[in-house]
């Protein structure tokens, strides 16, 4: 349902001020989620015109990033008629130990992640995020680039917290077993398992 | 005082800004003098940054706002 004629003229004013400075940032994430430009824009359009239709609902000054977000994510469920199934995910504090556990194995050869800068690891890094599974990607992404917090995160996908940390933590340590396993074949971390440098 | 088993367990938490301020000044503490844990806070924090450039990726074409203004403007015909 539309807002109110009344004041739509105001209305207008304020999803002009409050929601289309987002537009990047909206693109930017549905373009993580699609992994497509057109489609990307084709999500982030109905996003906002979905945002419209529902600007009534809003309320000023209160988070309307993450409420675009929640938008966005949800169409997108729609759209890829995603069934609700649950990946079995370990409890958060596991994942953590085994993304220590995973750098444990650098602690000989690059304990700070210095390789994490070369330009190679960069775009490698975007290929991996591009190939998380999207439950992953989704919460890696709102964390990580969009820089929103456990509860916001939760509230945009409508899970608990405790899911938005062990599909994040997952997440990332998916990913840096895949970075790890790419400098390791290309030889620019030693491998500690092979005894030295490749 | 937090072990190294308790600060693994919280690190990407800690480094998030998600932890009680109770429980971040002793993780603080930890990190300042244990070599074990410190070297991975380092690490994760590089990864992290790493993650952050690596996502943000291009925006969208210059005209993508522009079609964004008409749909919208169709709508209040």
């Amino acid at each position: 349902m539309p807002p109110p004629a009344l004041d739509g003229k105001e209305s207008r004013a304020a999803f002009e001020r409050e929601a289309l400075p987002h537009l990047n940032s909206v693109y930017r994430f549905a373009r993580s989620l699609t992994r497509d430009d057109t489609a990307a824009e084709d999500l982030a359009q109905d996003t906002f015109l979905q945002a419209w239709r529902a600007w009534h609902q809003y309320t000023p000054g209160t988070k309307c990033l993450a409420w675009l977000f929640t938008i966005c994510r949800n169409l997108r469920a729609r759209q890829a008629q995603r069934a609700q199934r649950e990946e079995p995910t370990e409890a958060a504090d596991l994942e953590s130990l085994a993304a220590a556990a995973l750098h444990a194995s650098l602690v000989e050869t690059d304990p700070h992640g210095q390789f994490l800068e070369m330009p190679d690891l960069r775009d490698r890094l975007r290929q991996e995020l591009l190939k998380l599974p999207e439950e992953y990607r989704e919460v890696v992404v709102l964390a990580d680039v969009q820089d929103q917090s456990y509860a916001t995160i939760a509230e945009i996908l409508g899970v608990p917290v405790g899911t938005v940390k062990s599909r994040l933590f997952r997440g990332r340590r998916m990913l840096q077993e895949g970075l790890i396993e790419f400098a390791r074949d290309a030889g620019i971390i030693a491998d500690a398992r092979s005894g030295g440098p490749v | 005082m937090i072990d190294c088993h308790g600060v693994m367990k919280r690190l990407w938490e800690y480094l998030d800004g998600e932890l009680p301020v109770s429980d971040v000044e002793g993780i603080r503490e930890h990190l300042a003098v244990c070599a074990r844990c410190y070297p991975q806070y380092r690490f994760q924090l590089a990864f992290l940054a790493a993650v952050a450039h690596a996502g943000t990726g291009p925006g969208p074409r210059p005209a993508f706002a522009e079609r964004v203004r008409a749909a919208l403007a169709s709508t209040e015909s």
